[in-house]
């Protein structure tokens, strides 16, 4: 077949500009909503650092998930291996165990818990869905078993001050989860594991041929997704000061969401991270922002799958453009 | 020039014309005054190089461009066709490559698709249905099962069906786009002989292909169109090959393939009793400098053959020596690539490049070992391969972050090369090096080959085109079922022993 006649040339039209930007301009949109409807409270210094509190765990999971998705999978086990990690670490602690120690093992949780992903899918052959859908479910009821289906509480006060303290008026929890998305988009972009990662969510067929290891590629993606949502895990049960067996199931729509809406933020509709940091902050910015209105949180839950939707939607406008 | 463009005489009725059409995009000149005029009931080649215009000509035939200016006409009289339904309903239909067929419903379906579903009060009237689906099969001489799921039917039945329902919207113009393009030797026959039935009842036939040895085979006239314009229209019974490649590529076609003569005595590659899925018990050598050409049909095994020595797929039995280095049984890509094999796959938009990638991404991929220390790769390493690959190649792009998915498809494989090249293999295994790329690109191509082989590297390559066999080769070797039938120097070649050893007919030519 003869290609394309005309060299396809990116357009410089507005509307393409604004749909090329469009999830940055509408996360500038919502802040400036917010900012118009509560400007005494909205862009302070405190409701910004909560924001920034209130992500922080979010992000972790989201860098996780993108991991995952730039090789071409998705994790839906993600928030369940947080909650179990979390749970773990709490379990432990309770029982005695020293601090490091215990997170040490709850973080080795959740990498054997990618590890056993990864092997289901990239070395047997389950498809992303079928496998993490089983491993959410059992993990789900490993983690009511640490937890006796109960609230761990009374967790020891240096192992809460993790997710509690502050440095410079700015909580922990936000440094950290900087550090990890940081060395995660380091990953990603200079290592040999992260251009494979990208060669392997491209085109698997291309990239074996190429003598990419697709298939170590896979695992080590859903590996490291495993320990990283486990330690978003640990930290979220220090700033909660405890720990439940569903207490980080949210987050794993969140982060898909959050995803989802980075692929808008570049032209070749892949995952990354510095989009997934934009779709974090507009969960963020919106549920801080209804809530600071006053709006109810299960409302919060339906408008945050419109905006799924909206952002599918939006990308897949933009690749008919192309 | 202009004389060859107005041969019409009034003793032809003239179905469907094209007057002066121009088409930009982005300030590109797509068409700048083409030309076309199919007459009722003849088979009408459209050729040119990739570039050259013929996809947009056929846009703008059946709705899908507006044209910035010109006319179509159509039975005497200007139309224009807002969109492709429009221009179905006046009876142009277009049958593209990707085949228009939904898989998961019956043939008969398929066929009615374009047609109000009889039906009485909601309920399909299968009856009404099937008769006038039959109708068209019979128009066409085909005895396919209605009732079947269209996704169960071979290739050449699916293009069946694709015909049918271009009959059923009571076409009078059908616009193929390399139609043979996934159609084994048979099946192309079959397909010609519908083609020459639907003709002889009036219908007009453009023919889009690169295969000219098809063209000379099929059709009645030809045109030729080069950046944008029409060259040439002329009956093909009055031209010739050569004459037609070099009108397509605006110069003497010349030497198409290089001189050989650079193969040495010195073994490269030694492959010994190797067996493997679709492959028994293959044993050969290829020399330094060499360019050894695979033929067989379809089928035969030849992609596997590469793809086992590529380390892609697994081998039972068997070794393979690079050199004097004997790879470990099934090696697997990367070790391959380590020891100097490397392959340029068959299918270049699922196999050989990620098309949203840019340009040095996808080089980079086979390169990561090169580009990287520690475990980390290095941005400036991958900018200086990428550099010298698309200087080497010539491959021309707006830039090196550019993706790969925009280049034209000769530029594309060049992308698979170099990327391969950038390895600097000691043996090259190539799987059909031009399909589908223009004349002037394939010409680049069998050169560099050629300079490769000067250089050392050792050329395998894989073709079912047997003039190309023939014309990149030093030696052949033909496959037939999983193995070699025969072998044979390009020097002393012709059509008919390779077919003979296409076909397994081992007769007095073979000497082991």
């Amino acid at each position: 077949m003869s290609t394309t006649n005309a060299p396809a040339k990116p357009g410089r039209s507005l509307g393409r500009t604004l749909l090329q930007g469009g999830t940055v301009i509408a996360l500038i949109a919502l802040i400036a909503f917010f900012f118009a409807m509560r400007p005494d409270v909205f862009l302070s210094f405190t409701n910004v650092k909560n924001i920034l509190f209130q992500v922080s765990i979010l992000a972790i999971i989201a860098s996780a998930q993108t991991v995952v998705m730039v090789v071409g999978d998705f994790d839906l086990s993600l928030g369940a291996t947080s909650s179990l990690a979390g749970a773990v670490a709490a379990a432990l602690m309770l029982g005695g165990v020293p601090m490091w120690t215990a997170i040490s093992v709850a973080a080795g949780v959740g990498l054997l818990i990618g590890l056993a992903n990864g092997f289901l899918i990239a070395y047997l052959r389950l498809s992303a869905f079928v496998a993490t859908l089983a491993t959410m479910t059992s993990v789900v009821g490993l983690a009511y078993l640490v937890t006796a289906g109960t609230t761990l509480f009374s967790l020891p006060e240096g192992f809460n001050n993790l997710g509690q303290g502050k440095f410079l008026n700015v909580p922990l929890p936000v440094y950290i989860a900087i550090v990890i998305s940081l060395i995660i988009w380091g990953t990603l972009r200079f290592t040999t594991i992260g251009r494979s990662w990208h060669a392997t969510g491209g085109n698997q067929e291309v990239a074996r041929l190429s003598g990419v290891n697709v298939r170590r590629a896979r695992l080590l993606a859903f590996t490291l997704a495993g320990l990283v949502s486990a330690i978003g895990g640990i930290l979220l049960a220090a700033r909660l000061g405890s720990a439940s067996a569903v207490q980080g199931s949210d987050n794993m729509m969140f982060s898909v969401a959050a995803v989802f809406l980075g692929m808008t933020v570049i032209r070749s509709g892949m995952a990354n991270l510095g989009g997934t940091m934009v779709g974090v902050t507009i969960i963020g910015v919106m549920s801080n922002g209804l809530n600071i209105l006053g709006v109810n949180s299960y409302v919060q839950q339906v408008v945050t799958g419109l905006i799924i939707i909206a952002a599918v939607t939006l990308s897949s406008l933009k690749n008919r453009e192309r | 020039m202009n004389a060859a463009l107005t041969t019409e005489d009034s003793s032809h009725t003239i179905a469907l014309e094209a007057r002066d059409i121009f088409k930009h995009f982005d300030g590109v000149h797509a068409l700048s005054g083409a030309q076309l005029s199919v007459r009722k009931g003849e088979i009408h080649a459209l050729l040119g190089e990739n570039g050259a215009g013929k996809s947009t000509l056929v846009k703008v035939l059946t709705g899908l461009y507006t044209p910035d200016s010109g006319t179509i006409v159509q039975n005497g009289s200007d139309v224009e066709f807002a969109n492709v339904r429009v221009a179905n309903r006046a009876g142009i239909v277009a049958l593209y490559q990707e085949l228009s067929i939904i898989p998961s419903i019956s043939v008969a379906e398929n066929i009615m698709l374009g047609e109000q579903t009889p039906n009485r009060g909601g309920l399909v009237q299968w009856k009404t249905l099937r008769r006038g689906a039959q109708e068209q099969l019979d128009r066409l001489n085909q005895t396919i099962p209605l009732g079947k799921l269209a996704g169960e039917l071979s290739p050449v039945q699916q293009t069946m069906v694709a015909f049918a329902r271009a009959l059923a919207t009571n076409a009078q113009v059908l616009i193929l786009d390399e139609p043979t393009a996934s159609l084994t030797d048979t099946e192309i026959k079959d397909l010609f002989a519908v083609l020459r039935k639907l003709r002889d009842q009036g219908v007009a036939i453009v023919y889009v292909s690169h295969r000219l040895e098809e063209v000379f085979e099929l059709c009645d006239r030809l045109t030729i169109m080069r950046n944008g314009e029409t060259i040439i229209t002329k009956n093909v019974a009055d031209s010739n090959i050569d004459e037609v490649i070099s009108t397509m590529v605006g110069r003497a076609a010349g030497e198409l393939y290089p001189e050989r003569g650079t193969a040495t005595s010195t073994v490269a590659l030694t492959v010994e009793k190797v067996d493997g899925r679709k492959v028994k018990d293959i044993s050969f050598t290829a020399h330094k400098g060499e360019v050894l050409g695979i033929g067989g049909l379809a089928g035969s095994g030849r992609s596997e053959l590469l793809r086992i020595l590529a380390g892609a797929q697994k081998h039972t039995a068997g070794t393979i020596t690079v050199g004097d280095k004997t790879l470990r049984p099934s090696p697997g890509v990367s070790r391959a690539l380590e020891a100097g094999i490397a392959l340029v796959p068959e299918e270049r938009r699922s196999q050989g490049v990620i098309l949203s990638a840019t340009i040095q991404d996808n080089i980079a991929l086979a390169n990561i070992p090169g580009v990287s220390s520690f475990g980390f790769v290095s941005g400036s390493r991958i900018v200086d391969i990428t550099r010298q690959g698309m200087l080497d190649l010539q491959i021309k792009a707006r830039g090196q972050r550019q993706p790969v998915g925009e280049l034209s498809g000769g530029n594309q494989q060049k992308v698979v090369l170099a990327k391969m090249l950038a390895r600097k293999p000691k043996v090259l295994l190539m799987d059909e090096p031009t399909r589908g790329i223009d004349v002037g690109t394939k010409a680049e191509i069998y050169r560099l080959i050629r300079e490769l082989a000067a250089g050392g590297t050792t050329v395998v390559a894989v073709s079912s085109e047997l003039p190309e066999l023939m014309g990149m080769s030093d030696r052949i070797i033909i496959m037939h079922e999983g193995q070699i039938s025969g072998e044979v120097q390009a020097s002393e070649a012709t059509e008919e022993i390779l077919l003979a050893y296409c076909y397994g007919k081992a007769d007095s030519h073979v000497n082991n």
